[in-house]
């Protein structure tokens, strides 16, 4: 048992206090802070490339998974000094590049990481494109995989690489690494609503591109709108705030495949243990997003 | 000739060789002024109070140092003095040691030492002594009001002094995260393919090789300012979008490949499983993407 005036820890140099170490965030699931903590510590090699330089985006459950939940954009003010932060159009985040501040962030509740497709130093410049299928029941994660696989197939044909991981929910995010400087926004947004109203269009029955929730149902949406500086994704290996501590897990297109044809949203849903075991077996699979390099095609006009 | 920067004697036991100091490097950092893109008047810095607003001369002006939040002691010039170090005049060599032991991590700023009127022959000597052992002298030596740790070389026709980090000022490698351990240890395999892949590139080291490109783009952009020619800004990328696409037409190719059975051409060609069995084992276990990485060709 903690004490209520919490665990001093260190990290590196850093010194720390836990609080609330055994406070149940995961009822159904008895998952407590403590295992929250320890998950962030042990995927930490994996996770921290991809929440690097970027302005991060809070999701708190103070009080657990089904209390009120808060998003928070302004790095909060009782932050240690070593908290590194960033200011973009007036609002003060917190970019966490090392282990001492998602140890930080993990102990204020956040369970879920949410963060742009760009960095702060080059806001307006994102070095991905997002493409968020989100089923409407009773479409599910077996049907986001086949239009998943849609993506995929679209993109091989222009000689590009892209990559899926599962939203820890119902849903697949396909994305497609760019790393070129010099591409925008009003670069990649257009790019990415042609390419959700083509497959729209080819799949009526089944595909939507439009926001409105009423649009949804037994179909799946192909969210292009999250290309913006304004909007964020829930970041690769982030927790989500679900019954059971699911995690947004990239999986290989073989794996897509499978879910899709055996009709099983299980095989691609991943808790916590699972994705830390997935990771110590094969790696960050979701390394190339971050280094491989493709240029944005640019769009013939509509013959 | 530049002045020296300092001027006292290298000792060490009963020998007393008198040098001066001088800088051995010349950083060509293209240098801006800041001005007022209006008028074009040079920007002042003034230094004002943050209380009042007026500005405050330079003999108001206390260091002071933050002992918590808000608060503050001061001390003065003099109080300071007290406790700078001696100006000996001399760089005391400790020890002899070979030059391969120090890390350049250590190295600071580099200079050169000059034997000052008289000493031309015991610098030689030392010079020349050093040279035939193959050590460099550690040592301290006091430069303005700073005690520094010093390492003396010699350097073609010349001695070199390089100032030195203390021990404590050097970062522990115990704070820095995400170094591999034990469990990355490369297979001796990769190990000698990356050997091979070293030993391909090594190359004499030769420093005028190396150019420090953005200066030299920067001068020339400044020099053709200055004769007034219309400089046009060129776009830091070359073309970060790629080639034009129809993407219909690519949707098309890629739902045809898939009705033949076949993936569409891609960077990753590989045969997929094609049993139920064995797509259900690869949904557990993604190695095969392993493998095609293997297989992809570089470069």
């Amino acid at each position: 048992m903690s004490s209520p005036e919490g665990r001093e820890v260190r990290i590196g140099t850093r010194q720390l206090r836990l609080l609330n170490l055994d406070k149940v965030l995961y009822p159904k699931a008895g998952f407590t802070k403590a295992q929250v903590i320890d998950y962030y510590l042990r995927m930490s090699t994996a996770l921290l490339p991809h929440l690097r330089g970027r302005p991060l985006t809070l999701k708190r459950y103070p009080n657990g998974v089904d209390q009120p939940y808060f998003y928070e954009k302004r790095c909060p003010q009782h932050r240690p000094p070593w908290v590194r932060t960033a200011e973009v159009d007036g609002i003060r985040y917190c970019v966490v590049d090392d282990l001492a501040s998602l140890v930080w962030l993990a102990n204020l509740a956040d369970l879920e990481l949410h963060v742009p497709l760009s960095r702060a130093l080059s806001y307006q410049r994102p070095d991905q494109v997002v493409f968020d299928l989100d089923p409407g029941a009773p479409a599910g994660l077996v049907q986001c995989c086949e239009v998943g696989l849609l993506l995929r197939g679209l993109f091989q044909s222009l000689r590009l690489h892209c990559h899926a991981k599962t939203s820890g929910s119902k849903g697949l995010q396909v994305y497609l690494p760019l790393n070129t400087p010099g591409v925008t926004y009003d670069d990649t947004k257009p790019f990415a609503r042609a390419v959700a109203e083509l497959l729209e269009r080819e799949r009526k029955a089944s595909i939507v591109s439009n926001m409105k929730k009423s649009l949804r149902t037994g179909k799946v949406l192909v969210d292009w709108s999250q290309n913006d500086p304004h909007k964020t994704t829930v970041c690769v290996y982030s927790l989500r705030a679900k019954e059971q501590p699911t995690v947004s897990t990239p999986v290989t297109w073989e794996e897509v495949e499978a879910c899709a044809r055996a009709r099983d949203p299980g095989l691609l849903t991943f808790d916590s243990g699972a994705a830390i075991r997935r990771v110590e077996e094969h790696g960050d699979l979701f390394a190339p997003v971050l280094q491989r390099k493709q240029k944005l095609p640019r769009l013939a006009p509509p013959k | 000739m530049a002045r020296p920067i300092w001027s006292g004697s290298i000792s060490f036991g009963l020998v007393n060789v008198p040098v001066k100091l001088y800088s051995a490097t010349s950083p060509k950092e293209v240098r801006f002024h800041m001005l007022h893109d209006k008028d074009g008047g040079r920007i002042q810095q003034k230094r004002v109070c943050a209380i009042d607003g007026e500005e405050v001369p330079w003999e108001h002006i206390v260091k002071g140092f933050e002992v918590s939040k808000g608060r503050y002691v001061t001390v003065t010039q003099e109080e300071l003095a007290a406790f700078n170090p001696k100006a000996t005049r001399s760089i005391d060599i400790e020890d002899f040691v070979d030059l391969h032991q120090i890390d350049p991590i250590y190295y600071d700023h580099s200079y050169y030492l000059v034997p000052d009127r008289g000493a031309a022959r015991p610098y030689a000597l030392l010079l020349e002594a050093m040279k035939r052992t193959g050590k460099v002298g550690v040592g301290q030596f006091v430069l303005r009001t700073k005690q520094y740790l010093a390492a003396v070389r010699p350097m073609g026709r010349a001695l070199a002094l390089s100032t030195m980090l203390y021990a404590d000022e050097v970062v522990d490698q115990d704070e820095l995260e995400g170094l591999p351990g034990s469990e990355a240890k490369p297979r001796d395999k990769e190990l000698h393919m990356a050997e091979q892949l070293v030993e391909s590139l090594a190359a004499e080291f030769d420093p005028k090789k190396y150019k420090d490109t953005f200066r030299e783009q920067v001068l020339a952009l400044l020099e053709k300012k200055a004769e007034g020619q219309e400089i046009v800004a060129e776009p830091a990328e070359e073309e970060p979008r790629g080639k034009v696409v129809n993407l219909m037409d690519a949707l098309a190719k890629s739902l045809a490949a898939t009705r033949k059975g076949e993936a569409p051409e891609a960077g990753e060609r590989r045969r997929r499983p094609q049993t139920e069995r064995a797509a259900a084992r690869t949904a557990r276990a993604p190695a095969a993407r392993g493998k095609a990485k293997g297989k992809r060709k570089h470069g």
